[in-house]
C-alpha cells in the first residue's frame, strides 16, 4: 500500500503539471471492446450448484437452436437480393431495382425493431454508463456506431446489399464497382437511419404518457394495415410470390421512390448521363450524411448530460397535511370496520392498489381494445370463412395477450414484494387479489369479444357450441391462471416501466417464456380437435362433455394452487427476493 | 491557484421544478468539503453536474480553473467520481473492473495492473476475485467503487454518500483512504447524511436547502455564526460545549416555514402510535 501514499508513476505527475497527453483512441476503443468481451464470457460464469448447469446447458441449447434459425432467416433475404438484382439488370428491367432497395431497406428497419430484444438478451452495458470516463465526443459517437454493429438488422441488411451488387455485377460487369460503392452508401445510409430512429425515439420515448401515445399509434398502424390486407383485390392473393402485391405496390410507386434514397441508389448504378448519376450518388451521400448528422445531433445532447425521466429527481417536501380522522383512529379499530366487507382488508387492500396500477396504465387500456378490433377484421377474413370457429377465435383471440399477464403477477412491484413478505398477511390473499384484478379484466375482455361475436355471426351461434365455448373459457382461464400463479412465484421477472428494451433476461426468464408461449397456444388451440371431434362424430354436445370436466379440474387445481401457495413461495422466497428485489 | 470548484449561480431546472437554483461554491485546493442538505434538496443534481453527467439549465462550472463544458474530457482525467448508485459493470469481477477503468483513464497496461493489485490489497478485495461483482456485498461494491474513483490519481474527488450501506470496519477503510488523499492534496467534494463522519473529516461545509446554497464555509465559521453573540451590558459567560454540527444542519435547515424543527411533530399528531 506504500505506493499509493506516493505520487504515482505515469499520468499523475503530468496531471499535476496540467498539460495531458491525448488518451490513444485505440487503448479506450479496445479497454471497451474487452470489457464487452468478459461481460459476454462472465455471462457463462455460475457458481456451483445443479441449478446454475442446468441454466448453463440450457442457454448453450438455447443459442444452439436459435443461432441457425437467425442464419436461416439472414439467407433468404441475401439470396433473394442477388436474384432479384441479377434478374433487374440481366433481364433488362432496370426500374425493379428501386423497389428492390425499397424492400431491402424496409426489412432492416423491420429486423432492427424486432430484433431489439434479441439484442437486449445477449448481456451488455448501457453505453450511456461510459460518459463518466474521459472519452472525447468523436470517440463516443464512433463507440455508439460500433457497440451493436452485429445485430440481426446489420448482418441481414448488409448480406443483402452485399448479394445485389454480386448480383449487379455478374449481370453486367461494367457496373460493378459503382454497384459495390453505391450499396455500400445505402448500407450506411440504412445503418444511420436506424440508429437515428433509435435513439430519437429512446428521447421521445422517456415519458409514460409519450409511450402510451406511440403505442396507440402503433396499434393503429397495424390495424389499418390489416383493412388494407383485408381489402386487396382477390386476383392478388393467386399471384405468383415474385409478382406479390407489395412488390406491385412498389412498382406503382417508383415515381416517389425515384426521389427517395432506392431511387437515388438505383440511379447511381444504372447506365445512364455520368452527370445524373453523379447527382443521383451525391443526393443519397447528402441523406446518409443527413441521417447521421441527426444521429449525432442527439447523442451530442446526451453526451452533454441530457437527462431522460418521467420528470424530475426530486422529493419535494409536501407542506404538512392535518392527519385524517380515519388514520388517527386505533388500528384495531380498522380491522374490525374491513371485516364487515365481502373482502378480508389484505384482499381489499391489494385490490385497491391494483386499481390504482391499472388507472394509471393507458397500454392496458390499449391492450384491450387493440385484440377487438382485430377480431373484428378476423370475422371478416378468416373467421369468415370458418364460422364454426368464430365465438371460440373471437374469445380465445382477445384473451391471448391477456392471459400472458398473469403469469408474471408480481413482476410490476418489483421490490415492494417485501412488503408481502414481511407484513404479517396470508400470501394467498395477495395472490386472490391480483387474480381477482386478472381475472376481471379478463372477463370484461371475453365478454366484449363474445358479444362482438354474436353481432357479427352470419347465422345464430349454437346452444351447445355457446355451452361448450362457456366451459373451454372458465378452463382456459383457470388452467393458465394456476399455472401463471406457479410461474410468477417459480420464475418471476421484475418489470421496470421505461426500461422495456433493457430488461435482465435469465435463463429462467427465457425458458419460462417458452413454456408460456407453449401453455398459452396448447390452452386455446385446444379447441381446434375438439371441434373436428364434434364435426367428426356430427355431435356439437361432445365439446360440452370435454370441457367441462376439464374446466372443473382447472378450477379444482386452481383452488390446490391456493391452499399451497403460502408454502410455496416459502419454498421459493429466495428466488423470488433475488429476482424481484435486485438491481 | 484557482478554486478547485467553482460554480456561477449554477441553475438546474427539471420543467417547471428548480432542483439547483442560481448556486454560487468555491471549493480551494485540498478542502475536504462536505455538502449537505435534506433529501431532495439537489445535493446528487449538483454533483451530476459537477462530474459532468448533467448539463445545468444555467451558469458556470468551472474545474481546477478550466470550464467543464469546453474541456470535458481533460477534466474528467482530473476528477474521480463515486456515483449514486455506483455505476459499477456488475458482470466484471473486481479486478476485471479496476483493469478497464484504469485503462480507460489513459494507464499503461503494468501501472493499472500495479494498482490494480494494490488498491484490491488496501480494500481487502484480493481474496474476492472469483467472484462477480453482482455478488459482492453493498460494502464491498462501495469499496471497489471508491478504488476505482481513484486509480488513476485524480486531483478532485466526488463522493456521492460513499457512507451509506457501510459497515463500521469498510467505513474504517473508505475514511482511511480518504485521508491519505488529503493528505496528498487532492480535494474532496463529499456529500453524506451521516454529519458525525462529515464533522470529523472535512474542513469546509455546504449547506443546500431548497436547491439553493443557504450556508457556506470552514466548520468554525459555521458554529461561531451560529452563537449569537453576548450582549454588550452581560458578563462574558463561561465558555460553552460549542455547537454539534447535527444542531448547526437543524438550525439552518431543519425548520418549516414557522420556524418549527421537522424532526418535531406537534403532540397530537400520531398519538395513535403509543
Amino acid at each position: 500500500m506504500a505506493q499509493l501514499d506516493q505520487q504515482p508513476e505515469g499520468a499523475p505527475s503530468k496531471i499535476r503539471q496540467g498539460g495531458l497527453p491525448d488518451i490513444p483512441a485505440g487503448t479506450q476503443l479496445l479497454a471497451i471492446a474487452w470489457l464487452r468481451w468478459r461481460i459476454f464470457a462472465n455471462g457463462f460464469r455460475r457458481q456451483a450448484g445443479k441449478r446454475q448447469a442446468v441454466g448453463l446447458v440450457l442457454t448453450i441449447v438455447l443459442r444452439l437452436l436459435i443461432w441457425p434459425i437467425f442464419a436461416a432467416m439472414a439467407l433468404g433475404p441475401t439470396l433473394g437480393a442477388g436474384y432479384f438484382a441479377w434478374n433487374a439488370i440481366s433481364g433488362h428491367h432496370p426500374s425493379q431495382l428501386i423497389p428492390l432497395l425499397a424492400v431491402v431497406a424496409i426489412l432492416w428497419q423491420f429486423v432492427a425493431v424486432n430484433g431489439a430484444g434479441i439484442a437486449a438478451s445477449v448481456s451488455s452495458f448501457d453505453p450511456a454508463s461510459l460518459l463518466r470516463f474521459p472519452l472525447r465526443f468523436g470517440r463516443y459517437l464512433v463507440l455508439r456506431l460500433l457497440l451493436g454493429l452485429l445485430t440481426p438488422s446489420t448482418i441481414i441488411g448488409c448480406l443483402a446489399l452485399f448479394a445485389a451488387a454480386i448480383g449487379i455485377a455478374i449481370a453486367n460487369v461494367r457496373l460493378a464497382p459503382a454497384a459495390f460503392l453505391v450499396l455500400a452508401v445505402y448500407a450506411a445510409m440504412n445503418l444511420f437511419f436506424s440508429r437515428m430512429i433509435g435513439v430519437w425515439l429512446e428521447r421521445a420515448l422517456s415519458t409514460r404518457r409519450a409511450r402510451e401515445i406511440f403505442g396507440a399509434v402503433m396499434a393503429l398502424f397495424f390495424i389499418s394495415f390489416q383493412f388494407l390486407n383485408i381489402h386487396r383485390p382477390a386476383h392478388h392473393a393467386r399471384a405468383a410470390a415474385t409478382d406479390s402485391w407489395i412488390m406491385n405496390l412498389l412498382y406503382g410507386t417508383n415515381r416517389v421512390l425515384a426521389w427517395l434514397p432506392p431511387g437515388f441508389a438505383a440511379n447511381s448504378i444504372l447506365p445512364g448521363h455520368p452527370l445524373v448519376r453523379l447527382g443521383e450518388f451525391l443526393a443519397l451521400v447528402a441523406v446518409t450524411a443527413l441521417f447521421f448528422a441527426a444521429f449525432a445531433a442527439r447523442l451530442h445532447k446526451q453526451f452533454l448530460g441530457e437527462y431522460l425521466s418521467e420528470g424530475a429527481p426530486r422529493a419535494t417536501p409536501s407542506p404538512r397535511q392535518p392527519a385524517p380522522a380515519a388514520a388517527a383512529r386505533a388500528p384495531t379499530e380498522n380491522v374490525q370496520r374491513a371485516t364487515y366487507n365481502l373482502l378480508s382488508p389484505t384482499i381489499e387492500a391489494c385490490l385497491r392498489k391494483e386499481w390504482v396500477y391499472l388507472r394509471g396504465n393507458g397500454n392496458q387500456i390499449i391492450a384491450m381494445l387493440t385484440p377487438l378490433v382485430f377480431v373484428f377484421l378476423l370475422s371478416r377474413g378468416i373467421l369468415a370463412r370458418h364460422p364454426s370457429y368464430l365465438l371460440a377465435g373471437a374469445v380465445g383471440y382477445a384473451l391471448l395477450g391477456l392471459l400472458a399477464a398473469l403469469y408474471n403477477i408480481f413482476g410490476a412491484d418489483s421490490t415492494g414484494v417485501q412488503l408481502y413478505l414481511l407484513a404479517p398477511v396470508r400470501l394467498r390473499d395477495v395472490i386472490v387479489a391480483k387474480n381477482i384484478a386478472g381475472m376481471t379484466l379478463l372477463l370484461v375482455e371475453a365478454t366484449l369479444a363474445w358479444c362482438l361475436a354474436e353481432y357479427l355471426a352470419t347465422v345464430p351461434i349454437p346452444l351447445a357450441t355457446q355451452i361448450s365455448t362457456a366451459f373451454w373459457v372458465i378452463f382456459m382461464l383457470f388452467a393458465n391462471l394456476t399455472l401463471g400463479t406457479l410461474r410468477s412465484i417459480q420464475a418471476p421477472r421484475k418489470i421496470t416501466l421505461a426500461q422495456t428494451r433493457r430488461l435482465r433476461q435469465t435463463t429462467a426468464s427465457k425458458t419460462s417464456g417458452l413454456l408460456v408461449l407453449a401453455i398459452l397456444l396448447g390452452s386455446i388451440l385446444l379447441q381446434i380437435p375438439v371441434t373436428l371431434l364434434c364435426r367428426h362424430f356430427h355431435n356439437a354436445w361432445l365439446a360440452v362433455w370435454i370441457f367441462a370436466p376439464l374446466a372443473a379440474a382447472a378450477v379444482a387445481a386452481y383452488g390446490l394452487l391456493l391452499n399451497h401457495a403460502d408454502r410455496l413461495i416459502l419454498t421459493y422466497r429466495d428466488r423470488f427476493a433475488e429476482e424481484l428485489c435486485g438491481d | 491557484m484557482p478554486p478547485a470548484i467553482e460554480t456561477t449561480s449554477l441553475t438546474r431546472r427539471f420543467g417547471d421544478f428548480t432542483a439547483v437554483d442560481h448556486v454560487n461554491l468555491t471549493v480551494d485546493a485540498g478542502q475536504f468539503f462536505g455538502f449537505l442538505g435534506p433529501n431532495g434538496a439537489g445535493k446528487s443534481t449538483t454533483i451530476k453536474m459537477l462530474t459532468g453527467l448533467l448539463a445545468p439549465t444555467s451558469g458556470q462550472i468551472r474545474i481546477l480553473g478550466a470550464d467543464l463544458t469546453e474541456n470535458s474530457a481533460e477534466l474528467k482525467r482530473q476528477i474521480g467520481v463515486v456515483p449514486e448508485g455506483m455505476a459499477l459493470f456488475g458482470r466484471l469481477t473486481a479486478s476485471e473492473y479496476l483493469r478497464f477503468v484504469g485503462r480507460m483513464y489513459g494507464l499503461d497496461r503494468v501501472t493499472t495492473d500495479q494498482r490494480t493489485a494494490e488498491l484490491l490489497d488496501f480494500m481487502n478485495l484480493a481474496g474476492e476475485d472469483k467472484k462477480l461483482i453482482t455478488d459482492f456485498s453493498h460494502g464491498m461494491q462501495k469499496k471497489l467503487a471508491l478504488a476505482a474513483a481513484v486509480i488513476h490519481g485524480p486531483r478532485v474527488l466526488f463522493l456521492d454518500e460513499p457512507f451509506e450501506g457501510v459497515d463500521a470496519i469498510a467505513a474504517g477503510t473508505l475514511k482511511s483512504m480518504l485521508q491519505r488523499m488529503i493528505a496528498r492534496g487532492v480535494t474532496i467534494f463529499l456529500t453524506s447524511h451521516v454529519l458525525e463522519i462529515v464533522e470529523r473529516l472535512c474542513t469546509h461545509i455546504g449547506i443546500i436547502h431548497r436547491g439553493q446554497l443557504v450556508a457556506q464555509g470552514s466548520i468554525e465559521e459555521l458554529r461561531a455564526r451560529s452563537i449569537p453573540p453576548p450582549h454588550p451590558c452581560e458578563q462574558a459567560a463561561p465558555t460553552s460545549t460549542p455547537p454539534t454540527l447535527e444542531q448547526i444542519f437543524l438550525e439552518i435547515v431543519g425548520t418549516d416555514r414557522e420556524g418549527n424543527l421537522a424532526a418535531t411533530p406537534p403532540e397530537q399528531e400520531l398519538s395513535w402510535l403509543s
